[in-house]
């Protein structure tokens, strides 16, 4: 199932991209080839040396919203532009976008030629009697395939961000590795075993009651109730060495691994910490008021979770996959 | 009383890491354990076990990034968004509900913006920060936890995983309308 579930999110991401990048053809919500108006409050003016006009460009929001056709902006725009004249006379302006640029520029920069400029031709430049403003029209770059940009990027970004995720762990799995092959030669384990035993024998038929993976898988789910995740992983994973020792045919997942990982995946947690952070950073009257709730939907998604396992490990499809 | 309850629990998480190496490692030293030496031992896995997850992390991030940046979620979104309208799931709180077992970043991500615009304490708010504190990231855990041990076949792992975000995202928004409706 997996693979198709995988191989679903790439397909229907590239799909849903072109579909997506078609629609914008036709629609142009980058106004591709038309010509934005706008004032240019002039800093510098071109002089005998060189031939550039340095300035703000500025628009009113209503302008902006109008020209894109859509409410993309509520501030007024002023953008800090150079606009150059090439030794054909045909002008080019370059915009600095920086996070003070409106969302839909700096969109449209991120697919754009150069990342934190949004270039654009110049077809007309009127300056007023005073040299201090002028008119402009110009024309930025066409901008084409957003989506699919965005998925081929989102697919490197992602699998240098997984790179990161596993050596972070690395520092604090040893640490906890460490410490829990000291409890296991000091026969700690097998004290906290024992006194599960009753309900770790139902939940896990398959594993003698007194085996180390049940004492792993025990630490692993305490660490996630109390949400201590940095802890809870490093457990989970050497209770999954644990489990595999047990395992009759490598390489597939055995009901009691399922059933363990039904148990993480519930994420049964008795201070849900980061919600409640980031609640009372968004100014709640009362950050701790979801623990409840949070409990009653954590405790329903494990018991489904740990019901599910036990009844899908039954069908015959699942069950071959176990024989060897 | 709750408040009592989420200081006792607080305090709880702050201490139960140093008392755990206090007792474990107090416990092994008392058992006359090389504690030391046998750290070391067991640390020495640390590297491998990391080393070993990121093929299957890369996979299953990448496809989930795909995913993402290509705007499905928008299309999925407007697909099914009537359905769940129907069991009283504010249709603000379906990308949570969608986003939670693909992207532990992604959902933060979203809870924290659905608080900005809604408020914390509204119904929006407590029922995304319920339903973000209902499950866990599946999709990351399957991962990660089969990619130790070197699992492709992973049987019945993915639907049961899925059966659980479902009960969990349900029950969050039946409990969250029943109290705070």
């Amino acid at each position: 199932m997996l693979n198709y579930i995988w191989i679903g999110l790439i397909l229907i991401g590239l799909f849903v991209a072109v579909g997506n990048d078609i629609t914008d053809e036709i629609r142009n919500p980058y106004r591709n080839g038309q010509p934005f108006e706008a004032t240019l409050i002039v800093k510098k003016a071109p002089s005998g040396i060189r031939a550039t006009w340095e300035g703000d460009i500025v628009a009113t929001p209503e302008a902006f919203n109008a020209y894109y056709g859509a409410s993309r902006t509520a501030e007024q725009i002023s953008q800090p532009v150079s606009i150059s004249t090439g030794a054909d006379g045909a002008a080019s302006l370059s915009m600095m976008i920086t996070d003070a640029s409106p969302a839909w520029w700096r969109e449209m920069a991120k697919s754009g030629s150069s990342k934190d400029r949004l270039i654009g031709r110049v077809v007309l430049l009127v300056p007023a009697a005073d040299q201090q403003t002028a008119r402009v029209q110009v024309v930025f770059e066409s901008i084409r395939f957003v989506k699919l940009r965005a998925v081929t990027q989102a697919a490197l970004d992602y699998a240098g961000l997984a790179v990161n995720i596993a050596l972070g762990l690395i520092g604090i799995m040893a640490l906890w590795l460490g410490v829990m092959k000291v409890a296991e030669e000091a026969g700690l384990l097998q004290v906290l075993t024992r006194v599960l035993t009753p309900v770790t024998k139902r939940l896990f038929p398959e594993i003698p009651p007194d085996h180390p993976a049940v004492g792993a898988m025990i630490m692993n789910i305490a660490a996630n109730m109390l949400g201590l995740s940095n802890a809870a992983t490093p457990l989970g994973l050497k209770a999954m060495e644990e489990l595999n020792k047990l395992n009759p045919k490598v390489g597939t997942a055995t009901n009691a691994m399922v059933t363990f990982l039904a148990i993480n995946t519930g994420g049964l947690i008795i201070l849900p910490a980061t919600a409640i952070a980031v609640r009372a950073a968004a100014g709640s009257a009362n950050p701790g008021i979801i623990i409840g709730t949070s409990i009653v939907g954590a405790g329903c998604a494990t018991i489904a979770g740990v019901t599910a396992s036990k009844l899908l490990q039954r069908l015959p499809r699942y069950k071959k996959a176990m024989e060897a | 009383m709750g408040e009592f309850l989420k200081s006792f629990i607080e305090v709880i998480s702050l201490i139960a890491i140093p008392l755990m190496f206090l007792v474990f490692l107090g416990w092994g030293l008392m058992k006359k354990v090389k504690v030391y030496e046998v750290f070391v031992e067991g640390a020495k896995d640390g590297f491998n076990v990391a080393i070993r997850i990121i093929p299957y992390l890369v996979a299953m991030l990448a496809a989930i990034g795909m995913f993402r940046a290509s705007g499905a979620m928008e299309l999925l979104i407007s697909i099914i968004s009537p359905v769940t309208s129907l069991i009283g799931m504010p249709p603000e709180t379906l990308p949570m509900a969608l986003m939670r077992p693909l992207s532990g970043s992604g959902s933060l991500g979203i809870m924290t913006e659905l608080m900005k615009v809604h408020g914390p304490d509204s119904l929006i708010g407590i029922m995304a920060s319920t339903m973000y504190g209902s499950s866990e990231t599946t999709f990351y855990v399957i991962a990660v936890y089969f990619g130790t041990v070197s699992i492709k076949n992973t049987r019945h792992a993915v639907p049961t995983g899925i059966i659980a975000d479902v009960a969990g995202m349900l029950a969050a928004v039946w409990i969250v309308n029943l109290l705070f409706h």
